[in-house]
């Protein structure tokens, strides 16, 4: 939990400045999500959710929807997360994968739905389409990269 | 009272999660029809706490960036004919100021018109982030209320119209771009004059609603701001239109809109500053329920 600090920290500049050359039209991984899921792994669903609602509202922050949009969302998702986390475990890349591909799909459903409550109704198609979609996918293909370049480092380590 | 205790110790794991459900529920509700005290300075002070290292960060990427772009063009000149490659380089690069210079003359030109037009006070700030999320989209600024920025201001570029600032710190401030989906503009058809409503279309751009069915809108026509409702001033390009809609049964027609400011590569963004600003009078914000 040392790195939580650091880490959200990180999340903030990485997604509202480093990210922005590597967007695919116009859109971004979720680094927020990613670190939810991350911490959610180490702790228990009570923790998870204080951190999920913390990391969402700090994304909040930085956005212009408004207040408690992500927080709601991360902590949701972080205690369900941390809930699940062992059975969540796997070693294999496509089903971690789809784990992750998962998740932010719920997150995006959420936000939608949130969104479409708050503001007045949204359409689902093309919010489907140019946002949730493409979201979910660069997330979890970043989000694998993530978790799996230690062990690929590791792999190749032992082969050499 | 001990049996509350115990019930809470029992269920506590629901009890946390329905307590962070339900205040981030309230936080939202809280900005439904207009932001409360205690949002604003949550707002602020999430963005005052974060903005001095994204500022920070920005600023090293540069200067990195700078700094390897430097290093590659020295190498390619070593590994090149020194001296042809030195003198192509000068005179490219000389070429590259002059276009520069003539870029940055017509872009000053530009400026200068919409100020004389306007009879506005600009200020000058730099992009320095962009929104967290995929779902709206606002840039952060490096400039803040000590500069004189305050909400509400519009938000200009050379081409046209960007947006409008929605959150001031001192040091730092959010721009709501005009393609943000909750972002709202009163737009006039500069060749018919028929008005409408310029707002984000999430992810693609911009779209004009509320247009009268039978109102005369071209692909090509150029939308201005209207002027109404005291945050815009009139006459502003916003864009062109693109593409329009007219579904049978409908009350109004629909168009989408290309914003004349390419809002993806904002570097510098001017903010109008001696406009009289009124708070909460068509706020430049969509319809809440």
């Amino acid at each position: 939990m040392t790195w939580f600090l650091p880490g959200l920290l990180f999340c903030a500049m990485a997604q509202t400045v480093l990210l922005g050359p590597l967007s695919v039209w116009g859109i971004r991984p979720d680094l927020f999500l990613l670190l939810v899921f991350l911490v959610s792994q180490g702790c228990n669903p009570e923790v998870a959710t204080l951190l999920g609602f913390l990391i969402g509202l700090c994304q909040d922050g930085l956005s212009g929807g408004p207040l408690g949009l992500h927080a709601f969302t991360d902590s949701l998702l972080g205690f369900l997360a941390a809930r699940l986390g062992h059975h969540m475990y796997t070693d294999k890349p496509l089903a971690l994968f789809w784990i992750l591909l998962g998740g932010s799909a719920a997150a995006g459903g959420i936000t939608l739905g949130l969104l479409t409550f708050f503001l007045g109704p949204r359409l689902l198609l093309p919010a489907l389409l140019r946002v949730i979609a493409p979201e979910a996918l660069y997330t979890a293909a970043v989000g694998l990269l993530i978790l799996w370049l230690p062990r690929i480092r590791a792999a190749l380590i032992r082969s050499a | 009272m001990s049996l509350l205790l115990r019930l809470l110790a029992r269920y506590r794991r629901a009890a946390i999660l329905t307590s962070a459900l339900v205040l981030s529920f309230l936080l939202m509700t809280l900005q439904v029809r207009h932001e409360t005290a205690v949002v604003t300075f949550t707002r602020q002070t999430l963005l005052f706490v974060v903005s001095p290292f994204i500022k920070v960060t920005a600023a090293t990427i540069q200067g990195v960036t700078g700094v390897w772009r430097d290093y590659v063009d020295l190498r390619a000149v070593r590994e090149e004919n020194r001296r042809l490659q030195f003198e192509a380089t000068t005179m490219k690069r000389r070429l590259e100021q002059l276009q520069n210079q003539a870029m940055e003359t017509q872009r000053l030109e530009r400026l200068l018109a919409m100020r004389q037009a306007s009879q506005a006070e600009f200020l000058t700030a730099r992009v320095v982030g962009k929104d967290a999320t995929n779902w709206f989209k606002t840039v952060l600024l490096d400039r803040g209320s000590l500069e004189g920025i305050r909400r509400n201001q519009p938000a200009l570029a050379p081409d046209g119209l960007v947006g409008r600032v929605v959150e001031v710190t001192l040091t730092s401030a959010k721009v709501q771009l005009l393609t943000d989906p909750v972002s709202a503009v009163g737009g006039l058809i500069q060749r018919t004059r028929v008005t409408g409503i310029v707002s984000g279309n999430l992810g693609a751009g911009a779209r004009v609603s509320y247009l009268p069915l039978m109102a005369d809108v071209a692909v090509g026509d150029e939308v201005v701001t209207s002027g109404m409702g005291g945050v815009f001033p009139k006459g502003i390009l916003i864009g062109r239109i693109t593409s329009v809609e007219r579904n049978s049964g409908a009350l109004f027609q629909e168009a989408t809109l290309q914003p004349a400011v390419d809002l993806s590569r904002l570097e510098e963004i001017f903010i109008l500053t001696n406009l009289d600003i009124r708070e909460g009078f068509e706020s430049g914000t969509a319809s809440r329920p």
